[in-house]
């Protein structure tokens, strides 16, 4: 599988958002048949619940786990 | 210092750390409440704006019946004027292109965002900026004001508040129990020490309200912005700021509550009453925010965004800055203060912010985005609940 990663830590609020949800978009075929998986590096308390509330809308899974003073979102495929 | 000065300042200071805890632990924000409407067609942190007006509302009208609110309006409220109107709309446009409102940027510069502190810069220079059209703008504001010594809607109607902010009340709970009753007012966040923003909005109104009685007046913080361009302009241009008359005015004059003192402040770059009120209040929401950020290890310096960040964040603060003297007062002041008691010039103010913060967004997405992405990406995912 092929991991991606973003590092959009420090972000204007909501750049951090869209630059995910641009992302996801830009990718949703390889998303989709499971040859790929984001990582975005934030450290954006809103993105916690808009980035993971929007890829549970798109029909991805998402896991978020936290760094050292920031936070890493990953994103697969697949129906939750 | 005065014995009574130091007591308001030491109230502000506790009130601000306060708000700066909740604010940084709920990532309360205003600014994203606004924008979030328009540039990703969601609602859901304006409910918690909605609880935050109402709980005020009944909070400020159950002081003012048990007589803990000897200044009803309270000071640096006017009539209504077209002012109100187009400075609510520059505010809403300058406040999502800042990233955050006037308090939005405090709890986020607190928390290390360098694009936030860019944002605070832009925010004292726009005040400063206001000095110079004041008196151009202060004829405006006075020549096209109506309802003349009426302040409030119960004023205008000339009745007692009660019956009107009831009805409000009453109302807006209806909302507030249909939203509680299908769990709308719960999100779920990954984030660790996560507030949820209904108990952030019920501290905010605790703490506006002990502002109001303990000092005479809600939570606001533009004046000490206009104080601290007065300030820095006073170290390169001397004489020109001596020369503005918008930094000898004295707007505030009023009696404080508990010290029976009086009380006297202004823009000016000197120590007075708003320099005791205000500074105190900003300094308590930086560190309050600062200091929820170091106990979850979230503190973090960092100045990754792109340039074109940058220079939305300063843009933004300066045309807030700006917005914030022409309105007059900012969203703080308004929307947590004057609309729970249905001040007129609050309402004119938030008719004002819903197109600015259009504006605000359709700019923010051309910056932030290719022109047209935002929509197609907001669409993509409206699309996909749609379908499924």
């Amino acid at each position: 599988m092929n991991v991606i990663k973003f590092d959009i830590r420090s972000q204007i609020c909501p750049a951090t958002l869209l630059i995910a949800l641009k992302e996801i978009n830009s990718h949703s075929l390889q998303l989709e048949d499971g040859t790929v998986k984001l990582i975005f590096l934030t450290d954006n308390r809103d993105a916690l619940t808009t980035i993971p509330e929007s890829v549970a809308n798109m029909g991805y899974s998402v896991n978020v786990t936290r760094k050292e003073n920031f936070y890493s979102i990953e994103v697969c495929g697949g129906q939750q | 210092m005065d014995d009574h000065y130091a007591l308001i300042m030491g109230v502000c200071l506790v009130l601000g750390l306060f708000a700066g805890v909740a604010m940084y632990l709920s990532d309360f924000c205003i600014a994203g409440m606004f924008r979030d409407l328009f540039l990703l067609r969601r609602t859901v942190m304006l409910r918690y704006l909605a609880l935050l007006v109402v709980s005020s509302m009944i909070l400020f009208e159950l002081a003012r019946q048990m007589r803990l609110l000897t200044l009803y309006p309270f000071p640096l409220l006017y009539s209504p004027t077209p002012a109100n109107l187009i400075g609510g709309f520059l505010f809403g446009t300058g406040m999502v292109l800042a990233g955050g409102c006037v308090v939005g940027t405090l709890y986020k510069m607190g928390s290390g965002s360098v694009l936030s502190a860019t944002a605070f810069i832009g925010l004292i220079a726009g005040s400063g900026l206001y000095a110079e059209i004041h008196p151009f703008w202060a004829s405006f504001a006075e020549s096209t004001t109506f309802f003349r010594g009426k302040i409030t809607i119960p004023q205008i109607l000339g009745v007692d508040p009660l019956v009107p902010i009831l009805a409000a009340s009453v109302f807006g709970l209806y909302f507030i129990r249909l939203w509680s009753r299908d769990r709308k007012l719960v999100r779920l966040s990954y984030a660790k020490g996560y507030l949820q923003p209904w108990k952030a909005a019920l501290l905010l109104s605790v703490i506006g309200l002990l502002s109001y009685a303990f000092i005479g007046m809600p939570l606001g913080v533009t004046s000490s912005y206009a104080k601290l361009s007065g300030y820095f302009g006073s170290i390169f241009f001397k004489e020109h700021i001596d020369g503005l008359a918008y930094f000898h005015a004295l707007p505030l004059k009023y009696v404080q509550p508990f010290s029976g003192m009086r009380l006297e402040g202004g823009p000016g770059p000197v120590f007075d009453a708003i320099s005791a009120i205000q500074f105190p209040l900003v300094a308590g929401i930086v560190l309050g925010s600062a200091a929820s950020a170091a106990w979850l290890k979230e503190f973090n310096i960092h100045f990754g965004a792109p340039l074109r960040q940058y220079v939305s964040a300063l843009s933004g603060g300066v045309i807030m800055g700006l917005a914030s003297r022409m309105a007059p007062t900012c969203n703080i002041w308004h929307l947590c203060g004057g609309l729970p008691i249905l001040a007129a010039s609050s309402v004119l103010f938030l008719l004002g912010l819903f197109p600015g913060a259009w504006l605000g967004s359709l700019i923010f997405a051309g910056l932030v985005t290719k022109k047209g992405e935002t929509i197609r990406m907001c669409l993509k995912e409206k699309e996909y609940v749609e379908r499924n």
